[in-house]
């Protein structure tokens, strides 16, 4: 019974900050239609602006964390204005832009902080007792504030106007505009709003991790199989499910057989529920 | 590896890979000894030092290059070698093998180089082993590595390629005994997913059933895995007493982070013969506190040469600067192939190899080493150490718990020695 707890529970935090480091791009990718390929640069620039926080400016890890929420936030509200606003009709540029906004962020990372590993001291060292099951506290934490924010994003497109006016747009954004919706506003806010919630995943990641130049890299391809997966568009349960598909049910595939096997069987699984629902798993066509 | 290199080299293909080793084979034809000798006494001896610039190992590339500059500088002032300069043509491996032999092949075929130093993973070497071959230049190689195996020619067991770091019988074996005394024989190895950590802990597995230990789990780990779960849970339950740990690059960091999140670090004693100065700084105090490193070179060794060695390097690149086993050894090789060009009289792969084998240099950082002359394997000191829970600089980070002056490896594995 332990055993089958402690599997759960592993499952569980794979799941949750997998899901963390994924949301920021299901929010540019599943809303704008942006294909970020700068998401993992996003995530690092996170992870540094909270070191910086900690480390240069002295500011204590909660604080450090905003932060870098608020400071990624605005870089991709700039990247927006200046750059992905003109290409919004050409998905492939994007691709390309982003892809450039990666390797230009990665190198500057460099040349300011330079390519030595950093670190964050654990905030909240050791682990919680829970019926006999030892949990790290930090990642537990983690964990629970990846739920709350994801749900809490989902409860605002789902029950305010706003979040109505952002569902109008993506069904069809030639009559939203005509009914008089700021799509350009709107865009621009999603955009930064997703941005900053792939600066929140990096700078939580952060002390669990290596602090170096491509510490988000880690993290973009399997981004975009969770936001694929689990749907694009579908905020709470596509990157729930997404986020289990590809990170926790990985340690259930390692009770059957190695970690090198595992991961590969997670990635077939990815293709495999593609091939039968390209649409994603929770996207009904 | 980084999505751009794959996008940079994804359309080298077999054939074109074959094109630029067979090209570079054909500088051999031309007599190599007539461009020497033309080459006036003031010309500067070229050599091609590759190192991991870019990419997944950029943390260890300073280090790198830092060691053969420091050492080049040092000739250079003395006067060079043979009243001649030295050199140094840098080149970026990208940590990518397919890289390395794309560089070591411009550096020979266009730069002409006298030779080339550097590499830096088992898989980068094994990529330029071939073009050395087919060129006849010498390699120095500076990284610990898994052993020279004749099944890996010509990436080991190659008479161009000199071995300045140590393998697992002078990383690892000296210090079994010491481990398994005071912890107990239970191993649970953990590395990731190529040659080196798999071969080194196959070699250490044959010392550990001698002394009584065995293994009891194994698990090797794909580059840039962010998430440890299972694998820690497969450690707990294991009923380990020794963490063996291989894993490289940012996954040594993420993984001994996490293990440390989940309070399991009172319950294992771990050894790493994977983390050096860069990357225990990167963990910070707590996470490494207590755990061992076993390796040839620390900045915290208190040896005669130490000292002054340290002295030249901050007053090179800065008090911050970092040095470590990869970085002393391309010093060492450095210096080791002037000696032995000096005493040659003449600058060619020749005189390299033939006055390299056998060479005793008492300057190294770590103590004096003499290169084996059956199978071009460096003899080095090894050093079991203990991470001070308290470290504040590279200085004091490691406490040596018991050190080997000299220790000779078993013989290579190799077809037709000495090499």
């Amino acid at each position: 019974m332990a055993e089958v707890l402690s599997i759960v529970i592993d499952v569980t935090l794979l799941t949750l900050v997998l899901a963390l480091a994924a949301f920021g791009l299901a929010i540019i990718f599943g809303l704008v239609g942006v294909i970020n390929m700068g998401h993992g640069a996003l995530l690092t620039l996170g992870a540094y602006l909270a070191w910086w926080g900690v480390e240069g400016l002295g500011l204590p890890f909660p604080i450090a964390v905003i932060f870098a929420t608020f400071g990624v936030a605005l870089v991709g509200l700039a990247l927006e204005h200046v750059l992905i606003r003109h290409f919004y009709d050409r998905p492939f540029d994007t691709l390309l832009l982003t892809w450039a906004f990666f390797i230009v962020t990665t190198e500057i990372i460099k040349l300011v902080f330079g390519p030595d590993f950093r670190n964050i001291a654990n905030p909240i060292a050791g682990a919680i007792e829970f019926q006999g099951i030892a949990i790290p506290a930090y990642r537990g934490l983690v964990a629970m504030i990846s739920l709350s924010v994801i749900a809490t994003t989902a409860l605002v497109i789902f029950k305010t106007t706003w979040g109505i006016r952002i569902r109008a747009l993506i069904q069809n954004r030639q009559v939203a505009a005509l009914l008089g919706l700021n799509v350009a506003q709107t865009y621009k806010v999603i955009f930064a709003l997703g941005a900053g919630a792939a600066g929140l995943a990096g700078a939580l990641i952060a002390p669990m991790m290596s602090i170096d130049p491509y510490i988000g890299n880690v993290f973009l391809v399997r981004s975009f199989f969770v936001v694929i997966v689990g749907g694009i568009g579908h905020l709470l349960g596509g990157t729930l499910i997404g986020s289990f598909l590809i990170g926790g049910s990985e340690t259930l595939f390692a009770l059957l057989s190695d970690q090198v096997v595992a991961q590969t069987i997670v990635f077939l699984l990815a293709i495999i529920v593609l091939r039968f629902r390209p649409q994603g798993l929770l996207t009904v066509k | 590896m980084t999505d751009s290199t794959k996008k940079d080299v994804g359309g080298l293909t077999r054939r074109q890979f074959l094109g630029g080793v067979a090209a570079g084979a054909a500088v051999t034809a031309i007599p190599a000894p007539a461009i020497i000798k033309r080459a006036s006494a003031a010309d500067p001896i070229k050599v091609g030092v590759i190192s991991p610039l870019t990419g997944a190992w950029t943390v260890y590339g300073r280090a790198h290059i830092a060691g053969f500059e420091l050492a080049v500088k040092e000739i250079n002032a003395a006067g060079g070698v043979l009243g001649r300069p030295i050199e140094i043509l840098p080149a970026d491996s990208q940590t990518e093998p397919r890289i390395v032999s794309e560089q070591a092949n411009r550096l020979i075929r266009r730069e002409r180089v006298d030779f080339l130093a550097g590499t830096f993973s088992s898989a980068e070497r094994n990529a330029a082993g071939p073009v050395v071959e087919g060129a006849d230049k010498v390699l120095l190689y500076p990284t610990f590595y898994e052993g020279q195996e004749q099944e890996y020619y010509p990436g080991v067991c190659n008479p161009n390629i000199f071995m300045f770091g140590p393998e697992p019988t002078q990383q690892v074996w000296p210090h079994l005994e010491y481990i398994v005394n005071n912890y107990g024989g239970k191993f649970f190895m953990i590395g990731s997913d190529y040659a080196w950590p798999r071969v080194t802990n196959m070699v250490t597995k044959q010392k550990l059933a001698e002394l009584g230990g065995e293994v009891v789990g194994e698990e090797y780990i794909p580059f840039n895995t962010p998430q440890y779960e299972s694998v820690l849970r497969d450690i707990r339950n294991s009923g380990a007493d020794v963490i063996f740990h291989s894993l490289t690059g940012s996954d040594t960091v993420n993984f001994r982070q996490q293990l440390a999140a989940a309070g399991m670090k009172e319950d294992f004693v771990l050894w790493t013969v994977d983390d050096e100065e860069v990357v225990t700084s990167g963990l910070g105090q707590d996470v490494p506190a207590n755990d061992y490193v076993s390796f040839d070179y620390f900045m915290s060794l208190k040896t005669a040469n130490n000292g002054p060695f340290l002295e030249r390097f901050k007053a090179e690149f800065g008090n911050d600067a970092l040095m470590n086993t990869v970085g002393v050894a391309m010093y060492n090789a450095a210096h080791m192939s002037a000696k032995a060009l000096e005493a040659a009289g003449e600058v060619s792969s020749e005189a390299l190899r033939a006055n390299l084998k056998g060479m005793t240099f008492d300057g190294a950082p770590q103590g004096p080493v003499r290169m084996r002359e059956v199978d071009n394997q460096l003899v080095l000191p090894s050093y079991l150490m203990r991470v001070n829970p308290q470290w504040t600089s590279v200085n004091d980070m490691f406490i040596e718990v018991q050190g080997f002056e000299s220790v000779e490896p078993l013989t290579a594995r190799c077809e037709g020695l000495p090499l």
